[in-house]
């Protein structure tokens, strides 16, 4: 079949309309570079979306559970085997998706005779200046973007997801506290998975984090930190 | 006993009354002193800055006290380049299991490895210039208890009730623990910034018997590598915050 040129593009083709399928119901992740460091926020029933990866990087996901672990354990192994091998500060989030994570989800998608992996996410790295945080958006078939407005959004519609990232770029100012930006955070987490077009249409905030039947996951890669680790779960006072 | 391993260590100058410790049959090597003891808000565990060869003073900002994670410390006694090799394995070690497995490792785990590359360090120690005698403060976490461990050269390890040291001021510095443990004052019910002034007092009468430590200076505002542990996590003590706290304890 793969020395067939056509039979391998539709090959190809009925993958990427598989996998389409079988992540449409994920519910997006978004990161957000601040100055006191990267935001990132998932939610989810019980499994967990977003996951530190090294003292600067951490990762949010959305699609298969068990595929989201092997991509976790393949960037934490590769992450921990560089930095021992040379220095933690040379482990940053380009080196690991140039290496480790994109070959294996580019390999994993033109497996086609192999079932693919469901993962789309944001790898998020820290730095000491937010200008030059890293916010990498990448995909199932391993292609990644490197966002510069400071804002990922990861999404199964591509159109929301844009329109998503835009809002949220307008929206938020260096003067916003850490609960504002979360709020605008949650708020565009809720009119991605309420279905309707997002472009054109308000934004309903709401003062209280809390999603029903979810867990809403938050998590800070903090710029000043007095460990190695920066990443730390996000705590906010919840609002009555 | 030609059969026996422990009579064999001593014939091979390897390492039988700690590291450090003068006299003909031990190693020459004179890096460190080292010593945690319990305090009233953890175990607070100090170092001086000095790594010697011989009796040429290597380096006097040698920093001995390193932070395995957030809940572990391993102060370093002994040959520097295996010590800070097994801290830097060990760190990656602990760090890694913590992201993979999401959860720290447990307290016992850590310990044993630290005891594994002990003894896979056995054929430096029986050469007799790359023995490590460590120390390890560690928060068990289901009971949030911090507790101290000394360890020997060939990887067995112990707990410490009140107080541990290694390296070759450590037998002045446990002397004076021990009084302090049976008359009082108890280092365990002082806070910390009696605790503080007391270790800086420990590596100052250390430094007075002992070439190899580097003891602390006052004066130049040069203090100990100090840092506390405790169930919240690790502080370290800066030069500043010390030189204040000495200088409240003189008044």
């Amino acid at each position: 079949m793969t020395d067939e040129p056509y039979r391998w593009l539709e090959a190809i083709a009925n993958r990427r309309e598989y996998i389409r399928d079988q992540l449409k119901d994920a519910t997006p992740v978004l990161a957000v570079s601040r100055p006191e460091g990267v935001i990132l926020m998932g939610v989810g029933t019980g499994q967990s979306k977003v996951f530190e990866v090294y003292d600067r990087l951490a990762l949010a996901a959305l699609g298969n559970p068990v595929d989201i672990e092997r991509v976790r354990q393949t960037a934490i192994e590769a992450a921990h085997l560089d930095g021992f091998t040379r220095d933690p500060e040379d482990v940053t989030a380009r080196r690991l998706l140039n290496f480790s994570i994109c070959p294996a989800l580019k390999g994993s998608f033109e497996q086609i005779f192999a079932a693919p992996l469901l993962v789309e996410m944001i790898v998020a790295e820290v730095a000491l200046g937010q200008a030059n945080d890293v916010l990498a958006r990448v995909s199932y078939d391993g292609s990644v973007r490197y966002l510069t407005g400071g804002v990922a959004v990861a999404h199964t519609s591509a159109t929301d997801e844009a329109s998503a990232t835009e809002w949220l770029t307008a929206g938020l100012s260096p003067a916003l506290s850490q609960q504002e930006v979360v709020e605008r955070m949650v708020a565009v987490w809720r009119k991605l998975v309420s279905g309707g077009p997002f472009a054109g249409t308000a934004i309903e905030m709401h003062p209280s984090l809390d999603i029903a039947g979810k867990t809403v996951e938050l998590a800070i890669l903090a710029r000043e930190s007095r460990t190695q680790a920066t990443y730390k779960p996000l705590i906010l006072e919840k609002a009555e | 006993m030609n059969g026996d391993f422990l009579a064999l260590l001593p014939r091979r100058e390897a390492v039988t009354a700690g590291v450090g410790t003068h006299g003909s049959s031990a190693p020459r090597l004179e890096a460190t002193t080292v010593f945690a003891f319990h305090c009233a808000d953890g175990i607070l565990v100090a170092g001086d800055h000095r790594a010697t060869a011989g009796n040429v003073v290597f380096s006097d900002t040698t920093e001995k006290i390193l932070e395995l994670d957030s809940h572990s410390l391993m102060a370093i006694a002994g040959s520097p380049s295996v010590a800070l090799e097994m801290a830097r394995t060990l760190q990656t070690s602990f760090e890694f299991y913590r992201r993979s497995q999401l959860r720290p490792m447990s307290l016992a785990a850590k310990l044993r490895a630290l005891s594994r590359l002990l003894r896979e360090n056995l054929p430096g120690t029986l050469q007799g210039f790359g023995a490590v005698a460590p120390l390890f403060a560690g928060v068990d976490a289901s009971t949030r208890k911090p507790a101290i461990y000394f360890y020997d050269p060939l990887g067995a390890q112990f707990e410490a009730a009140a107080y541990a040291g290694s390296g070759s001021g450590s037998a002045s510095v446990k002397s004076v623990l021990h009084y302090l443990e049976t008359w009082g004052p108890h280092p365990a019910t002082m806070g910390i910034s009696d605790a503080v002034n007391l270790a800086n007092r420990l590596l100052m009468t250390a430094a007075e018997f002992d070439s190899a430590t580097g003891g602390i200076d006052p004066g130049q505002r040069n203090f100990a590598t100090l840092k506390l542990l405790n169930s919240d996590g690790i502080r370290s003590f800066s030069q500043a915050e010390q030189a204040q706290l000495w200088q409240e304890g003189r008044r």
